[in-house]
């Protein structure tokens, strides 16, 4: 028998980590956050370093794995490897105090430089790469349904959703005024400087029409009865994969141990 | 007789603006017909229709005078269920999608959703509608990823299915071609064969000459003629307002200019065809 369109707009995941309820995940990115914080106090060698970043964040691609995401959340984490990289770069080789650890002409490696470097970069790597995993897991409509049924109003959960929504419409229509500007003699492309240039006749446009839009767009939603008072109905059923109260424990359990790891290292002191 | 929608001597007001927008409106709109609106830009069209649904003043602010009345209770006396009695549809294509939907079969049932309607009759209705609007290929489809006839049609189907027994539509056509053009307007015929009261707000006046049952001719913020489609239409006076005649009246205005003898100017296409055969035979 053919499914309604009702029954073809619901999200029915196999995979039981990627079908998780979106407030779960949070909860676990929180206690992943939480923990990570709590590893980056624990300091190694005579240097002081937080190495045990390194090893925890390979729990992050492990998550990618086992919901079956992978290859498209590494993908996304692209930029947030960019950031890391300069962020340990930058904190490596500029940062100084301490002992003088490498030096090769002007490049030298101070001790306090490779502590922040480790530190924050992996801290970026760490916390960011675990949202990276809700969000790649979780669509805007598991979120904005959970928003609700968690008992935010209907109107923030509107702005969520549409404000999301409306970054992929933004950048598509930008590249329509770039592609307007550019037909009308504006140069674009080139260096830094002919970028910049372009810039403002790109995003005055883009605002103004936004702006103007968003007027119509309220309209549009009052003639559909948006802010009508009483019971909406919700055609997506946001369901539950049965294993979230397994993540939970083996989350808090694992954030537990980490406490109790921290607190006896300080009496071993 | 309690008309769908009249108007009792409105004059409207923008904030900020000294020269009201609608000076001295007067209008009694009949059940089941389709009544066409033109006038140049800035005539005040479009804040009729705005007056009409009750946004002016309420979401626009500014002053009114006079009273508005929807099946005989002033318009004010609505509360929000009022987008179930008058459906509007805008002119701007893209502002008219909500924004937070992933298909035309969700867009389509937002309204209903917000009005709690169970969700088994949902289905039922938009199923119905999008039939109705000939956008059943694209009820899986992203609604951004449409063009802008199909907008369009979502658009109308959005609204139509509130089933609103009053209809603004604000100049459906303004970005569309030729066909998405005809196609939207045989939607309208739909409606209008399924009762509802339309108000048409539009610049093709080809195509009002065939659909609608009246005209209301704005200019200058005032109703300068009202009355049935042909009568209203072959008033080549309105000219000098700058409306546009349909090009079959036009055509057959030069025909007399050069000697033909024409009593009743046609402007539709069935009409001149008709006179065509009638003075070959």
């Amino acid at each position: 028998m053919e499914k309604t369109f009702t029954e073809k707009i619901q999200i029915n995941k196999r995979n039981k980590i990627a079908g998780l309820y979106p407030a779960t995940k949070l909860q676990i990115v929180i206690l992943f956050s939480i923990s990570t914080l709590i590893i980056n106090s624990i300091k190694l060698t005579d240097a002081k370093l937080a190495l045990l970043l390194i090893p925890w964040f390979a729990l992050v691609p492990f998550m990618f794995a086992i919901t079956g995401e992978f290859k498209k959340s590494m993908k996304s984490m692209k930029p947030i490897f960019v950031v890391a990289i300069f962020i340990i770069a930058v904190q490596t080789f500029i940062v100084s105090g301490g002992q003088t650890l490498w030096h090769w002409h002007f490049l030298s490696i101070r001790e306090k430089g490779l502590q922040t470097a480790i530190s924050l970069g992996f801290l970026v790597l760490n916390i960011a790469g675990m949202f990276t995993w809700m969000l790649q897991s979780t669509s805007t409509k598991e979120i904005s349904r959970c928003f609700e049924e968690s008992g935010m109003n209907f109107k923030v959960a509107y702005i969520f959703t549409s404000s999301l929504e409306m970054i992929k419409v933004f950048s598509k229509r930008s590249q329509t005024i770039l592609d307007a500007q550019r037909s009308r003699g504006v140069e674009t492309e080139g260096n830094l400087k002919v970028r910049a240039k372009a810039f403002f006749p790109t995003i005055v446009p883009l605002i103004l029409g936004g702006i103007i839009g968003s007027e119509d767009r309220v309209l549009t939603l009052e003639a559909r009865g948006f802010s009508i008072k009483g019971e909406h109905t919700h055609l997506f059923d946001l369901k539950k994969s049965g294993y979230e109260r397994r993540m939970l424990v083996v989350s808090i359990i694992i954030t537990l141990l980490i406490i109790a790891g921290r607190i006896s290292l300080w009496r071993m002191k | 007789m309690a008309y769908e929608i009249e108007c009792k001597d409105v004059t409207y007001t923008y904030p900020l603006s000294k020269k009201p927008a609608i000076k001295n409106l007067n209008l009694k709109l009949e059940k089941g017909k389709l009544y066409g609106v033109i006038g140049e830009n800035g005539a005040g069209k479009t804040t009729l229709c705005s007056i009409l649904r009750g946004f002016a003043p309420s979401f626009y602010k500014g002053t009114i005078s006079g009273e508005v009345l929807i099946q005989g209770k002033p318009l004010s006396s609505y509360d929000e269920q009022i987008s179930r009695k008058i459906g509007y549809v805008f002119q701007n294509l893209f502002t008219q999608i909500s924004g937070i939907k992933n298909t035309v079969f969700e867009e389509v049932a937002y309204g209903l959703e917000n009005f709690g309607v169970p969700v088994e009759e949902i289905e039922r209705k938009v199923v119905d509608i999008m039939d109705l609007t000939d956008i059943m290929d694209l009820a899986e489809k992203s609604p951004f990823e449409l063009s802008g006839g199909q907008m369009q049609r979502v658009a109308l189907a959005s609204v139509i299915v509130l089933d609103p027994e009053i209809l603004i539509i604000d100049e459906p056509t303004s970005q569309l071609d030729p066909q998405s053009a005809e196609s939207v307007f045989k939607i309208i015929k739909k409606l209008k064969e399924r009762g509802k009261t339309i108000i048409l707000i539009e610049h093709k006046v080809d195509l009002l000459a065939e659909y609608s049952d009246e005209i209301i001719v704005l200019h200058d913020s005032q109703v300068i003629k009202m009355g049935e489609t042909r009568h209203v239409l072959s008033d080549l006076s309105l000219r000098e307002h700058g409306i546009q005649l349909p090009q079959v009246t036009l055509l057959a205005e030069k025909l007399r200019e050069s000697g033909m003898r024409i009593d009743e100017l046609p402007i539709t296409k069935k009409q001149a065809l008709d006179l065509i055969q009638e003075k070959r035979s």
